[in-house]
């Protein structure tokens, strides 16, 4: 859905970034999104079972919203991996994400503050980091979400060495 | 214990500060706080002392204690209460020590744990002055130093409390730094030239100052309606923490019983009461908070003069002004009148009971004059070219914020040359512009989408309620509720629909020379004047909906103020192209046209 949601409507649009996150993003947020709904689904089932006379027709609302949690588990990464993307060019890092509400950052070399690489536990046993850059403003900072441990070392190194070259005070 | 802080106080005009390497860098050796600090504890001790004493008498009267021993009692709790409050505040003096170098301000500071804090001179971006009555009787203000870094914890310096002379005085050595390079020569002048004192601020005229007819702006608040709730509120704990409640109860027993026996007259009573108890509190705030209220400039400065009993003064650079905001609430805006707010890098949050915030530069005031300075303040900071930075700054993670004005020129690096960067415009033209903005007549208006989404908005809003309202009084075995919950979506669609034809028929945004200017709210008005080299990046967000109507949320991201501000649904094609312009060569490599 997304590739070609930009170019629906003449005029003007934003260009999707060139890269995509790494493949393995796909693996490492369906297992986030599994821990995060097995757990609901289960305690669904289980109260289903031990607190209810069981009736047929609870049964089939629980069982649709079981399988509703796991579709979404599988569903909603790869919708995802669809519309993440990320771009670092000599002026400005650029990033789109979101599923239902898409998201586009730009943020020039100039005002770059700091450059961050996290990797959560989850995140590491798939070998992927998250680079973050951090302006001066109080809105947040745009994140690459889901690289390569290496690139994203290698990036974050190149960002940094990037922004000190660029003049400017970062406000 | 006042002695040798007396003494040491005082450093008027450099005579006691010694003047260092750089000439113009006014020092101040090691010194205290103003020892006169430990009579103002005393008195404010009263206010814990009072309800004490009050507390002794409740539990003793009924227990046959001697009148004498009572008496007794309660001096002894008083003595104890102020003495320890004293002793405290003398220990606590003689703990903290602070000078001013030539190039840090230090603070020590502790009884037990002695902390140390330093601050870079050239990072200081702000000085708060602060005086509550009983301070300003004994001559005394709270000075709080910011550095004006992103709302970090410990960014602050406060010296709690000085002279008024010397908090004066390290204000003045403070803000007015000899230059460093190009572009601040202005404010040698002053810091060589003029005493150190009141003489150095100029001769000018204040950009505003108050005039009492602006009083009438005063109940146009929320404070009007939900002000007598909160005073009732705090007039029953205050009941309740002396023990009177018993007797309170006694004396609104009966006026309950009567609004029970008249409901009508009582209740138009009661609203009425509310109304101008509402209004009468919200005009003492406003003589309490904006009394002798000035706004001047000073070299390289705006300096904020208000407060009638706790007075206030807050000195904000204009190198880290990036614009201004007007903001005009319903009441407010019906009555023709406007606020002004800055838009700065670095102001922090509110102290908690503080009535304003801590943008505030002006009172509620008739909006040609708020337009009028709302323009001028967002005019006169000079933007300097891209030339004027520093040749190059290294390190941009941790120089951030020292040359705030000098970086705001470009918009992004390179791509920002001289001649296409947003300060290449004379000092005329952007006046021009914000004043249009602010008037609304420049304003390009949103595509009629926008209003449609709020429609669709508001009628799905009724819609839910009236749902739920269905419910209610199918389930609920309450009659008369069952008849009133209706009136909840009754109500719900005239004001939901107002609501969304206002905010859309409010929705607007213009390009000028030097300025982005974008205005939204229904409830609230609130148009932004943003510089635009104060310009640190865009997001652009598409919801399922917007997309599906061809909107988008152009939001520019910056250092300043809310750190973001939006230009809510502006069609896809218009925003992008706005958002291209605003910021040359930051967006435009990134668009398919």
């Amino acid at each position: 859905m997304s590739e070609q949601v930009s170019e629906q409507v003449s005029g003007v649009s934003l260009r999707p970034p060139r890269h995509r996150v790494d493949p393995r993003a796909v693996s490492w947020w369906t297992v986030q999104w599994l821990i995060l709904l097995v757990p609901v689904a289960a305690a669904g089932a289980a109260a289903y079972w031990v607190l209810t006379e069981r009736p047929p027709w609870l049964g089939v609302v629980t069982a649709a919203f079981v399988a509703g949690c796991l579709a979404l588990a599988v569903g909603a990464p790869r919708a995802y991996y669809r519309t993440e993307r990320w771009e670092v060019t000599d002026e400005a890092v650029y990033t789109r994400k979101g599923w239902i509400t898409h998201t586009w950052q730009v943020a020039p070399m100039s005002r770059i503050q700091r450059i961050d690489t996290a990797r959560g536990p989850v995140q590491r046993l798939f070998g992927l980091a998250d680079v973050k850059v951090t302006t001066a403003s109080s809105a947040g900072a745009v994140t690459i979400a889901a690289l390569d441990h290496r690139l994203a070392a290698d990036l974050a190194e190149r960002l940094t060495t990037r922004t000190q070259a660029t003049p400017g005070d970062a406000t | 214990m006042t002695g040798p802080t007396r003494d040491a106080a005082g450093p008027t005009d450099g005579t006691v500060g010694r003047h260092g390497g750089m000439a113009g860098v006014v020092e101040i050796g090691w010194r205290g706080l103003a020892g006169r600090s430990v009579a103002a504890s005393a008195v404010k001790s009263l206010a814990l002392a009072g309800p004490a004493v009050i507390a002794l008498i409740r539990i003793f009267t009924g227990s046959g204690w001697p009148m004498g021993g009572l008496v007794a009692a309660c001096a002894g709790a008083t003595v104890l209460i102020v003495g320890g409050v004293a002793a405290y505040d003398v220990a606590r003096l003689r703990a903290t020590r602070w000078r001013l170098t030539a190039d840090r301000l230090e603070l020590h500071a502790g009884m037990t744990v002695r902390r140390v804090r330093s601050i870079p001179r050239d990072r200081v971006r702000s000085v708060d002055l602060r005086a509550d009555p009983v301070l300003r009787l004994l001559g005394l203000t709270v000075v709080k130093v910011g550095t004006g870094e992103h709302a970090a914890d410990g960014d602050e310096l406060t010296l709690d409390p000085l002279t008024r002379d010397d908090a004066e005085s390290l204000r003045h050595a403070l803000l007015l730094r000899p230059a460093r390079g190009g572009g601040r020569g202005h404010q040698d002048h002053a810091g060589n030239g003029g005493s150190g004192e009141d003489s150095g601020d100029g001769g000018d005229a204040p950009l505003a100052e108050l005039r009492w007819s602006w009083i009438r702006y005063a109940p146009l608040s929320a404070w009007t309606f939900a002000g007598t709730a909160a005073l009732a509120g705090v007039v029953w704990k205050a009941v309740d923490n002396l023990g009177l409640e018993d007797l309170a109860e006694q004396a609104v027993g009966p006026v309950w019983d009567w609004v029970a026996d008249h409901p009508l007259p009582a209740v138009t009573l009661l609203l009425a009461a509310n109304l101008v108890v509402g209004a009468l509190g919200a005009t003492l705030l406003f003589a309490e908070s904006w009394g002798h209220y000035r706004l001047e400039r000073e070299p390289g400065r705006l300096r904020l003069r208000r407060g009638l009993l706790t007075s206030r003064s807050l000195t904000l650079e204009e190198r880290r002004l990036r614009g201004v905001e007007l903001s005009e609430p319903l009441l407010l805006r019906l009555g023709g009148g406007a606020r002004v707010k800055a838009v700065a890098t670095g102001l922090g949050k509110a102290a908690e009971n503080e009535t304003e915030d801590v943008g505030a530069l002006t009172p509620p005031l008739p909006r040609p004059l708020a337009h009028r300075l709302a323009t001028t303040i967002a005019t006169m900071h000079p933007a300097p070219g891209p030339d004027t930075r520093p040749a190059a700054g290294p390190g941009a993670d941790t120089d951030a914020d020292t040359d705030a004005g000098s970086g705001a020129g470009s918009g992004a690096g390179s791509g920002a040359g001289p001649g296409a960067g947003p300060g290449a415009g004379p000092g005329a033209g952007p006046g021009a512009d914000v004043d249009a903005g602010l008037g609304g007549a420049g304003l390009v208006p949103h595509p009629p989408a926008a209003r449609r989404r709020r429609l669709v908005r508001a009628v799905a809003v009724t819609v839910v309620l009236a749902v739920l309202a269905g419910a209610v009084s199918w389930l609920v075995p309450l009659p008369w509720l069952r008849a009133w919950v209706w009136a909840v979506p009754v109500v719900t669609l005239p004001v939901a629909l107002w609501a969304a034809v206002a905010g859309a028929h409010n929705l607007g945004h213009a390009l000028g020379r030097r300025h982005l200017v974008a205005r939204s709210g229904a409830v609230v008005r609130r148009t932004v004047v943003l510089e635009r080299a104060g310009i640190s990046g865009w997001t652009v967000t598409e919801s399922f909906f917007q997309r599906r109507a061809g909107l988008v949320t152009v939001s520019a991201v910056t250092a300043a103020g809310d750190g973001h501000y939006e230009i809510l649904d502006v069609g896809r094609g218009d925003g992008l192209d706005l958002a291209a312009r605003a910021a040359p060569g930051l967006l435009e490599p990134f668009l398919l046209r």
